[in-house]
Formats: C-alpha cells, structure tokens, sequence
C-alpha cells in the first residue's frame, strides 16, 4: 500500500511539476493566435523530455551520478565548461522568468504591484530551499501545481466544438492572416519551452538526491511515462482555453491576467481561485527547481560538494551560488523588464540551448562503462537519434527565426 | 645519436605560434560575425524613418494591440458584472492593459511616417487610441465603483456597465475602422 502511495504521489508531482511560467505563457499565446493548430508540437516536446528525462533518471540510478558531472567528464572541461555557461546563463533566465511569474500571479490576486512582490517571492524561494527538506518540497509543490487541473475542468465547461477541435489538432495548418514564420517560431517556442533543459538537470540531480538505485527504474519510468504526458495535457487544456474564448475576441496574449479570463468566464470565481493557487505553486515550484538547478550544474561541473541531503553547512558553496542566482534574478527583474517577454525569450532560447543537454545524455546513456547493461535499448537509440535531429533543427531556427518574425510579433 | 635541441624547440615555438595566431584568426573572425549578426538584427530598431509600407504596418500594428486592450477590457467587465470574476483580478486585467496602451500610444507617438498615407491613418490611429484609452480607464474606474470606492458619477465615474461597455464597443469600432483602412 505505502509503495502504491508512493507511486502515485511520484505521478501527481510529475504532472503537478511539468507546467511553468514558460509553458502557461506560450501555450496561451499560442492558443490565442494559432488555435489548436500547434498542439502536435507539445505532443512532440513531450515525447522528447520523456525520452531524455527517463534516461538522465537511468543514467543518475545506475552510475550514482548526476547529468553534470558526466557531462564534464565525458566532454572534457573546455567543452564541458561552454555548455557549463549557456546552460546557467538559460537557468538564469529561466530562474528569472519564473521569480517574476510568482509575483505576478501574487499580482493578481492582491492588486498589489508586482515588483513588490519580487524580492518576496525570492526571499520565500530561498527560505524553503535553506530550511525544507527536498522530498517534502518536491511533494507539495508537485501536489499545489495539480491545481493548474483547473484549465482543463475549464475547457471542458467551455464546451468547444470538440470535433472542430479534432480537425485542428489532427489537420494542423497555418491560420488565414499569420505568417508561416510566426507559426514556426511559435512552434519552436512550443517545443522549448516543453523540453527546458533545467527540468532534466533537476531530474537527474533529484535522481541522486533522492537516492535511486537501478531497483528505482520502474518507478522513474511511471513517473515520467504517465505523469509528463498528464502534464503535457494540462499545457493543451491552457491553450485550448485561449483558443476558445480569446481567439474570437482577438485578444493578444501578453499578459498573465488575460490567461486566467476564460478560466474565469467557465467557472467563476470559485474556479478562478483554485487556478490562481496551482499558478502561484506551479511557477513557485519550478523556481525552486531552476534555483536547485544552478546550484547543480556549477556544484558539478566544479566537483563541489553539493545537494540538499547535506546541510547548507556541508555544502557551502552550492548554496551561496543559489542565493546569488536568486538575488541576480531579482535584480534583472528590478530593471522594470516585463516578466512575461523575459518568460518568451527564455524558452526561445531554451531551445537554442537544447543540443548541449541533450546530446551528452545520449551519449552517456549509450556507454557500457559508465550504464553496464543498462545501456539505451533500439527503440530509445532510435527515438533519441530522431529527436537530437529535431533538437538541432530547433536550436538552428530559434534565432533566425526570432529576427525574421521580430519575436512572434 | 643525440637529439638536436634547438631545431626542436624551435619548431615547437613555430607550432605554438601558428596555433596562437590561428586561435586568434578564428576568435576575431567569430566576433566580427556575432558584431555582424548583431548589427543587422538592431539595425531594424534603430529605424526610425521607415519606407510608407512598413509605416502602414506599424501603425496597424500598434493600432491592433489597442484592439485586444479594449476587447480584454470589455470581456473583463462583462465577466464582473456577471459575478464571475473578482475585483482585485478585474483591476490588475485593466491596469495590465493601460500598459499595453501605454506601449500603442508610444508606437504611434514615435513613428515618423514616410508619406502623407501613413501620416493620416496615423492621425486616425491616435484619434482612435485616445478614445480606446478614455474608455478602458473609465472601466478601471466602474471597476473602483464597484468595489465599494469613493467614486461616482459626480466624478463622471459611469455606474452603469452597460455605459462602460457602450464606450468599449464604440472604441473597439473606431479601431477596426483604422484597420480596415490600413488593410487588415
């Protein structure tokens, strides 16, 4: 029975934890210009972080080890310590996005002006990630994140027109008025903002934190195989509501607020609190994990002695480099920079980061030495080859197409 | 047989130079591409003269996100008044959109057009933005009313949502009116 409990509390925090600032916003926008034409993209990034998050788990479980370290190892420091600097600098970033998501879901609920709450939400984000301890984080923000189930309880009482719904996502197609460069940049911001790298740094780390063996391995499938696609179906209930009640409308996503309108217009309040509630915990949650990502990938690559099973007196400099990276966040947010196009730039270039985290896991997960025989089976080599190719063709076009298209506008 | 010293540190020397200077070729010529690539993607924000149909766009442009400011702000008093949504929510929905407002007016304001064409659908564009502007601020105002605020209609504050409504449907009208004429 307590093994069942645990299993299913690993699907709920998988599913509570997959959405985050990056996904609300994109998916919003999308569904508010593009309808449900782009939702074989997130069906796309899902299939991806499954595949690369449940071989990071692997190979955390079988070589004890964390996705950074190897990363080092395998690549040398030079290679090593490039990817070291964009996958911070795209932590940051992120770590930023999802600080200022905190305070303007606090925002909304108070009135009270965002920047205020800032220093706030960083503070609170330090508190627990100094003082709570990493299961008891993980699972309760994992389990307040569940609350986001509130779009799809609002989709379904929105009542679309479910086979027009069918057609678009099975016949996608650019809609009358946008230009395919749009629709392809959003494509890209999709699938980036589905595959963040620091969800698999945090996977793997949390991997070892949590202390897997190889005996975990069925329980890290599950986790990943049924709770990130349930998640991936809260990213599609997000923008389903956009398409249905903002599209009509022709408003333009590019504030929180707006997000939560149809939520409202389905439920009401009541509906509307409970949404609030799982945003506040959702992107609360993926701060702490972007936060504990930083920490991570610099604690590894240097070889410091890192991880929340140890005390912040153990692990001194894993620590500081957390708080750093929270106080660097606030101060980017405190230049009055809008949170949301800080949340559009930082899955954009997620994407453009993609191949450094995702080709040393294939490699690593292809190594006898290091996964003996729990080397990637035909069906993962061949997945994983088609989407390091998807990856490249992504992290190629981000950039070109953020200038052509002048961001998606 | 001894090793000849010289000839060997010298050819060493020769590598490490030739290594140093290619390092530096490779690094100067990767600058000068990332200045390049940077070049021509700000070169476009640095324009403040464009030629008559990027003015077109641009002012179709600011005049669209003037649009789904009003269209946000109707649907969010049409949404308290039906006891759907909260006031707080409803007040930072509508301040969120005088930013944006705020952002049109600026894309307007700044705009320099080319040809007498762009400049009348810009005056257009104003005009019409500045009653968009009148009515979204008088709804945030009906949103202070009817969270139990001081104000009123003594300070031709409307307490009527359907006069609040009215004045965004009348908005919304001029805006798409500037839209049709700039073709979109």
């Amino acid at each position: 029975m307590k093994k069942l409990l645990g299993v299913a509390l690993g699907i709920l925090t998988a599913i509570g934890g997959f959405v985050d600032i990056g996904d609300l916003v994109t998916n919003a926008v999308v569904g508010a210009r593009f309808g449900f034409s782009l939702v074989w993209v997130v069906a796309v990034g899902v299939i991806g972080i499954c595949l690369f998050a449940e071989m990071s788990g692997r190979v955390a479980a079988v070589s004890g080890r964390a996705t950074f370290e190897i990363i080092r190892e395998r690549l040398g420091p030079r290679a090593g310590g490039a990817n070291l600097v964009a996958s911070f600098a795209i932590n940051l970033l992120t770590l930023t996005a999802e600080i200022g998501g905190i305070a303007l879901a606090l925002h909304l609920a108070s009135s009270v002006e965002p920047r205020l709450w800032m220093p706030v939400a960083a503070l609170a984000v330090w508190l627990v990630l100094w003082r709570v301890k990493f299961s008891i984080m993980e699972n309760v923000v994992g389990l307040m994140g569940l609350l986001l189930i509130g779009f799809a309880v609002a989709l379904f009482l929105l009542g679309p027109d479910w086979s027009q719904v069918a057609r678009e996502i099975t016949q996608p197609a650019v809609p009358e008025g946008e230009h395919p460069a749009a629709y392809w940049y959003y494509a890209v911001a999709l699938f980036g903002a589905a595959m963040t790298p620091y969800e698999v740094f945090f996977f793997s780390s949390g991997a070892v934190e949590e202390k897997w063996t190889a005996k975990s391995l069925g329980q890290n499938r599950l986790n990943v195989f049924t709770g990130f696609p349930l998640g991936g179906l809260l990213s599609v209930a997000i923008a389903g509501c956009a398409a249905v009640v903002l599209l009509p409308h022709g408003i333009e996503v590019s504030t929180l607020s707006q997000i939560v309108l149809p939520v409202a217009q389905a439920g009401g309040t009541l509906l509307l609190a409970v949404v609030i509630v799982g945003i506040v915990a959702a992107t609360f949650g993926a701060a702490l994990e972007t936060a504990l990502s930083s920490g991570y990938t610099l604690a590894q690559y240097l070889g410091w002695s890192w991880g929340k099973f140890r005390r912040p007196a153990q692990a001194a400099r894993f620590h500081v480099t957390m708080m750093i990276a929270l106080l660097l966040a606030v101060a980017i947010l405190m230049t009055s920079v809008d949170p949301v196009a800080v949340t559009e730039f930082s899955v954009v270039f997620s994407a453009v980061a993609l191949p450094l985290t995702y080709i040393p896991i294939l490699v690593v997960a292809n190594d006898p030495d290091y996964m003996g025989a729990r080397v990637n089976g035909r069906v993962a080599n061949t997945l994983g080859s088609v989407y390091l190719g998807i990856v490249l063709v992504a992290a190629l076009a981000a950039i070109p197409l953020m200038i052509a298209t002048g961001a998606g506008s | 047989m001894t090793t000849p010293r010289r000839p060997l540190a010298r050819t060493a020397t020769r590598t490490t130079r030739r290594t140093t200077v290619r390092t530096t070729v490779r690094t100067t010529a990767t600058l000068a591409c990332v200045l390049l690539a940077t070049s021509a993607a700000l070169s476009s924000c640095t324009a403040s003269r464009q030629e008559p149909g990027q003015a077109v766009a641009a002012v179709a442009d600011a005049v669209e996100l003037a649009d789904s400011a009003v269209a946000t702000t109707n649907l969010t008093v049409v949404l308290l008044d039906g006891g759907d949504l909260v006031a707080p929510v409803a007040d930072t929905a509508i301040s969120d959109q005088i930013g944006e407002l705020s952002d049109a007016s600026s894309a307007l304001t700044t705009l320099v057009p080319p040809d007498d064409t762009s400049s009348a659908l810009r005056v257009q564009g104003l005009a019409a933005l500045a009653m968009a502007v009148d009515a979204v601020v008088s709804a945030r105002a009906w949103v202070a009313h009817t969270a139990g605020g001081d104000l009123g209609p003594d300070g031709g504050v409307p307490t009527d949502p359907r006069d609040v409504v009215d004045a965004l449907d009348e908005a919304a009208d001029q805006l798409e009116a500037v839209l049709t004429e700039a073709g979109r």
